[in-house]
């Protein structure tokens, strides 16, 4: 039976067979009103060479519940703004994933647009006009990198698993410091985009899923791509779910970890990492000073060394166990985690997940309690930090990550034999 | 009359040494079977246990997610418990081939019962094995979230969620095995309902705190108070 297309599709067919090519796509993700995307199209229409432009807008997130087909094409003509179905965005219960869909769309658009480059804009940020969306679009298309990645101005206390796990793990396997590895802001080349919807992309490891937001940087690093970071503002963080904390944890660190199971053969030959080049200056942000309340995620973590030895014990070595068990029994205000207990934490945590220990989201769950308890202990030790100490800190805990690495890569090839 | 009762005798005399002299073959064959099936099992055990040792069985059965069949083997050793097992079933089996010479109608019947039973042992030792499984799988993922939420009483929850399991599994299993089912539905109703009860009495006890506290979250919520989390992780 042939079903007939609702008058709206036809439109946005209409609108998208008018653009038969772009040099540059832009994915709107966030949330960003009429005004606001008329700015970012001004905004691109100051690129050098004056590249054709298509903005993709999600409408479900802009004007929810307003049809698809009010998107008006702003003044610059070159410039076209397209409603696009962002397939994935609101999958309930599971955003990352979900996320990770929306940027297939935009890579599989731009592929159909024929584009040199897409950008995705996830974020919105705190003082930033949307001129940004310019400063990460312009290495693309001007010095032709493959891989545009945000350096936000740093909070001390914002984006803590990005901090803790994300990008230390990241500048240790693959060698290059990169703050920011999952954006999720991010510019990438052709050539980036379409790794990224390639055949090897489609099914992962042992058929789980590809998360493109997780696999971009690495995937870019691996072949030797350009990649640059470019400083903006200040990232506005959605507040702390404790609710759902450990569901979301697992959502982010598991096609982190099947990164590494993927990338394996690459990852074990990097050995020191090296910054990359770097556009505009950094931004400074006043930076809280007063103290935190650390006993909520304290209480987590004695809650998890009393009852999660079990299933703790099958994936950390005993010496680590020790060390967990006397840090539970510290007074709130001596309660330091060190960075080497917990980079070996992770490692043997991302070790589990490859040799499927337990079930994987048991796995990734249960290791909630352990990253609130670094959580609890960065937030000591950076309370009254200024931003050169915070500084130090993080990068404190990267070159605990290299060093630890030896130890990855042992247990890594032999997880039997080499067991401390 | 008294020769008469001398003949009876006699002649029960000689038809009991006559059945038992018949049954002797029978019973020096059990025991040479027995005796065979005992050396034979003793052998398989003893290439088996090796084997498994060389396998690293009790490792991989823990990683395949079994590490409970540890607690029910002898010394802590599923490797032991499988080389038993096998010796058993070949002693048990030598047992039926010497029966089978004693008496050939009855042990033909017992071996006809016993070959009927097998699908019922088969059926109830999956429902144990999936039971099993289930019942750590949910204990598993009811301890972690409790202990992401906090509470106090995780162990708890968990191990009532996992003797619920255990329960039916069990009660299932007996069914299967048509061992006195009336009683085991009984037992079982008594035994699932109380666990129940315990379980909600204890949470509702337990929960108090953390109905309060939600409550006080709410409320300060709704007087705009709240004091703002500093903390930003995803």
């Amino acid at each position: 039976m042939e079903v007939e297309p609702i008058p709206e599709q036809v439109q946005v067919q209409e609108k998208i067979e008018q653009v038969d090519s772009a040099d540059l796509v832009v994915g709107v993700l966030a949330e960003l009103d009429q005004v606001g995307l008329a700015a970012v199209c001004d905004a691109l229409g100051t690129l050098p060479g004056s590249p054709r432009v298509v903005v993709l807008r999600d409408d479900r997130a802009a004007n929810p519940g307003q049809s698809n087909v009010e998107a008006a094409t702003p003044g610059a003509s070159s410039c076209h703004l397209i409603p696009w179905s962002l397939l994935g965005s609101a999958t309930p219960g599971m955003p990352v994933a979900g996320t990770s869909a929306a940027y297939q769309s935009v890579f599989a658009a731009s592929e159909k647009f024929g584009a040199r480059a897409c950008c995705v804009i996830a974020s919105s940020l705190e003082t930033a006009t949307p001129g940004w969306v310019r400063e990460m679009a312009q290495p693309l298309v001007e010095r032709n990198l493959d891989l545009v990645v945000p350096h936000y101005a740093r909070r001390k206390f914002a984006g803590l698993l990005n901090s803790s796990i994300i990008s230390p793990l990241m500048r240790c396997l693959y060698g290059k410091r990169i703050n920011n590895p999952m954006g999720p802001d991010l510019g990438l080349s052709r050539r980036l985009f379409q790794k990224m919807l390639g055949p090897e992309r489609g099914a992962g490891v042992g058929g789980s899923p590809v998360h493109s937001l997780a696999s971009v940087a690495p995937a870019a690093l691996c072949e030797n791509l350009q990649v640059c970071e470019v400083h903006l503002p200040a990232r506005s963080y959605p507040p702390t779910d404790w609710m759902n904390i450990s569901s979301l944890l697992a959502q982010i660190l598991s096609p982190i970890f099947l990164d590494m199971e993927r990338n394996a053969a690459c990852w074990q030959r990097m050995r020191t990492s090296v910054s990359v080049s770097t556009i505009g200056e950094p931004l400074l942000v006043s930076q809280d000073t007063g103290t935190v309340d650390i006993s909520r995620m304290m209480e987590s973590f004695q809650l998890g060394v009393r009852d999660l030895q079990e299933i703790w014990g099958l994936v950390l070595p005993p010496s680590t166990l020790f060390e967990l068990r006397k840090l539970a029994r510290l007074p709130s205000e001596q309660f330091r985690m060190p960075d080497e207990l917990w980079v070996r934490i992770v490692y043997d945590f991302a070790l589990a997940h490859r040799l499927r220990t337990i079930s994987r989201d048991h796995l990734l769950k249960s290791m909630t309690p352990l990253y609130l308890a670094w959580v609890s202990s960065y937030a000591h030790d950076v309370e009254t930090a200024g931003r050169t100490a915070l500084e130090e800190r993080l990068e404190r805990l990267s070159v605990a990550y290299e060093a630890g690495k030896t130890y990855l890569v042992s247990r890594w090839r032999w997880p039997d034999r080499f067991n401390p | 009359m008294w020769s008469q009762i001398r003949q009876q005798l006699a002649e029960s005399t000689s038809r009991f040494l006559t059945r038992f002299a018949s049954l002797v073959p029978g019973l020096a064959a059990l025991v040479v079977a027995l005796l065979i099936s005992i050396v034979v099992g003793c052998i398989l055990a003893a290439i088996v246990r090796p084997l498994l040792s060389s396998m690293r069985f009790d490792e991989r059965l823990a990683q395949w997610g079994f590490p409970s069949v540890a607690e029910w083997s002898p010394k802590q050793s599923p490797t032991l418990l499988v080389s038993r097992a096998i010796a058993i079933l070949v002693i048990l089996t030598g047992f039926l081939i010497g029966i089978a010479c004693v008496d050939a109608d009855w042990t033909s019947q017992l071996a006809r019962s016993v070959v009927a039973y097998i699908p019922n042992l088969l059926g109830a030792a999956l429902v144990l094995l999936v039971g099993t499984v289930v019942a750590r799988f949910l204990a598993r993922s009811v301890l972690i979230g409790a202990v992401n939420l906090n509470l106090h009483y995780a162990r708890l929850l968990s191990l009532g969620v996992k003797w619920m399991v255990v329960v039916l599994t069990v009660a299932m299993a007996l069914e299967h095995l048509r061992i006195a089912p009336g009683i085991v539905k009984l037992a079982f109703g008594i035994l699932f309902g109380g666990i129940v009860i315990t379980l909600a009495l204890a949470v509702g006890l337990g929960s108090k705190d953390l109905v309060t506290k939600s409550l006080e979250r709410d409320a300060q919520k709704a007087s705009g108070d709240n004091i703002e989390e500093p903390f930003r992780h995803i």
